[in-house]
């Protein structure tokens, strides 16, 4: 046992309602400890006692948006399949998780990976797939492991298999490990991986769900989306659309990393303000120091002002302040920061993993990088602050075949019209307050 | 360097497995790094003959993906994740470190005794214990330099490099 990792978020006292309300539990991960916690039998509901069209009805009804990214409604998405035609048809799971400040899918996997399976069990059957596919990084080691022993537990329990629960529905799940690349969590990139290429998003439309892995009609989910299902077929879509807001019902796992004192994955409602999320179960800042700037979803979603710490966890609060939910990993830095270099960071990593396919995205990344090394080398003229500007509008704005383009544009955007005065202060005087600050 | 007779059965067996064969590449090198510790040109021909593909597609391929070494690296190479959360956390005083201990200047330069390598990647998804790296197939949490001292003090005397995966997941693997 990788000397069981301390877990650190959601457990005991303070494990959130739905999708970590078992954490704690001692070897969670084995399936005999989770069906005596009830697990499996939302399988067996669905599979044995509705249709198709119910399960998605429930879907429906609970408000589930996706949990990848973009929040697209889970139950709208699964409608947009043709009916069957008797040819192939896919699960494909998300699990490339490479979002910066993301790593609940990870946290998921590696402590209960049977809510997953069951999940995407309930997927296959709602969209009448026979096979799924869960496209895992190449970096989670173990976390595929225990997918894979929890899928192989499953499979001799008959939960999955040739005749699941002794239906004719047969279903298999299978695995892929992905090798690298963050531009593979964008769903036509991961498609293309998964077909064995060079992982570069295709245009749509077409789209997945009509035309998606190896051609044939395919929905794609994120691994915190489908492992919210067995709750939500459990307990009922009305019962879950009870947490949350109108429009962004139901829970979310965050992941809270960067200057916090007890950084961690924490299950919270949607709607409550992220200081609860972030001083509260986060352990808020460092003694002595303040929260400066944050990134509420990855760091693909604008950034956010200290003083905006209160602003509700919904994907409209977020919306209506120009940012969005995005991955849910929300990446703290304080008072001793330097904005102009944490973008410089970001924009690194745009840079390097721009799959190459769209000119404003492959001339833009690096573009930013160099210009943001002369201005942090001191170097920087008044004509800058419209360089980054020009290559920001370039960016954004939809000029890119995928959201990588767009995400890096707008690091650019937000972080100078949140932080001007330290763009200017870097650019015009050749210096850095923040820094010298920090290092007296 | 070439492929032992194991590992291209073992690769002629993958396509079933997949809807299509373009899909066994991938996995087909996975083999190829774990005999090898890289990807020669030789065994990416020879993969691509097991496979029947074009050899040019197998290299497309190989070039794009990261995990793919396409140069040597040491018996242990360590991927230390430098991007945001980790580098607040000090990760740039960690890579520092390595490359003085295991002696080397550049990022993926082998050290004098093969057995060490270093490359700082992207977010690895573990950003709670940052700043963390992942070598062997193994990610190590909470770093600090003196812990950074205990871990190659162990490699050190693994002189061969844990390249099995199913040792370094005993938990997994247990059922
Ligand atoms: C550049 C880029 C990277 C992405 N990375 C991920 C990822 O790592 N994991 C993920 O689930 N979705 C990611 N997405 C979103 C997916 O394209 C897709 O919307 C999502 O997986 C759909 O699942 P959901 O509806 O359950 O959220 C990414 C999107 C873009 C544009
Ligand atoms: S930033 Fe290092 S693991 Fe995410």
């Amino acid at each position: 046992m990788p000397a069981a990792t301390e877990l650190r978020g959601s457990h005991g006292k303070a494990a959130g309602p739905v999708l970590t309300k078992d954490f704690g539990t001692a070897d969670l991960y084995k399936l005999a400890v989770y069906e005596k916690i009830g697990g499996y039998q939302a399988w067996r509901k669905a599979l044995t006692t509705m249709q198709p069209a119910e399960v998605t009805g429930e879907v429906k009804a609970s408000g589930l948006r996706g949990r990848g990214g973009a929040g697209f409604p889970t139950g709208t998405k699964w409608g947009f399949l043709p009916p069957p035609d008797g040819g192939p048809r896919y699960v494909v799971v998300n699990a490339d998780e490479s979002e910066p400040g993301t790593a609940k899918d990870r946290y998921l996997m590696e402590n209960h990976p049977h809510q997953l399976v069951e999940g995407i069990l309930i997927a296959c059957y709602a969209i009448q797939a026979h096979h799924a596919w869960i496209y895992i990084r190449g970096e989670y080691d173990l976390q595929h492991d225990l997918v894979a022993a929890a899928i192989a537990e499953a499979r001799t329990a008959g939960y999955l298999g040739e005749q699941p629960l002794g239906t004719e529905f047969p279903i298999d799940i299978h695995l892929y490990r992905g090798h690298g690349a963050y531009i593979c969590g964008e769903e036509t990139a991961l498609l293309e991986s998964l077909e064995g290429k060079r992982a570069q998003p295709r245009s749509r439309p077409p789209f997945p769900a009509v035309k998606g892995a190896w051609g044939r009609p395919t929905l794609l989910n994120n691994v915190e989306t489908l492992s919210t299902l067995p709750w939500i077929i459990s307990n009922g879509g009305a019962a879950y659309a009870k947490f949350g807001t109108e429009k962004s019902p139901g829970t979310r796992l965050f992941t809270v990393s960067g200057d916090v004192q007890r950084p961690g994955n924490y299950e919270m409602e949607l709607g409550k303000p992220f200081s609860h999320l972030i001083n509260d179960l986060a352990g808020g800042p460092f003694p002595g120091h303040s929260i400066k700037v944050w990134w509420p979803g990855g760091c693909s979603a604008p950034v956010l002002t200290g003083e905006m710490l209160e602003t509700p966890s919904d994907m409209e609060s977020l919306a209506a302040i120009g940012s969005m939910g995005g991955s849910g990993g929300v990446i703290v830095a304080d008072d001793r920061r330097c904005v102009v270099r944490c973008a410089y960071r970001l924009l690194q990593f745009y840079a390097h993993e721009s799959c190459g396919k769209c000119t404003p995205c492959r001339v833009g990344g690096n573009w930013a990088v160099r210009t943001y090394e002369r201005v942090l080398a001191g170097e920087g003229t008044a004509a800058d602050l419209a360089t980054f500007d020009r290559i920001q509008t370039g960016l954004a704005a939809g000029r890119c075949l995928c959201g990588l383009g767009d995400s890096a544009g707008w690091v650019i955007q937000w972080t100078m019209e949140r932080f001007r005065d330290e763009y200017e202060e870097h650019i015009l005087r050749h210096t850095c307050s923040v820094e010298a600050a920090a290092r007296a | 360097m070439t492929l032992s007779d194991h590992t291209l059965k073992e690769i002629r067996e993958l396509p079933p497995k997949y809807p299509h064969i373009r899909s066994a590449v991938m996995p087909a090198l996975d083999l190829v790094q774990e005999e090898l510790g890289m990807l020669t040109q030789e065994a990416m021909t020879q993969v691509a003959q097991a496979l029947q593909v074009d050899p040019g597609y197998v290299e497309g391929v190989a070039t794009f993906y990261s995990l793919f070494h396409l140069e040597p690296v040491g018996k242990h190479h360590l991927y230390v994740c430098n991007n945001l959360s980790c580098q607040l956390r000090g990760a740039e005083e960690l890579l520092t470190h390595i490359k003085e201990s295991i002696g080397v200047s550049e990022y993926g330069q082998v050290s004098a005794d093969g057995l060490f390598s270093v490359e700082p990647v992207e977010c690895l998804g573990a950003c709670e214990y940052a700043p963390m790296l992942r070598a062997d197939h193994r990610f190590h949490y909470d770093l600090t330099p003196a812990k950074i001292d205990t871990l190659l003090k162990e490699w050190r005397g693994d002189r061969e490099g844990k390249k099995a995966r199913k040792e370094a997941h005993p938990r997994a693997g247990s059922h």
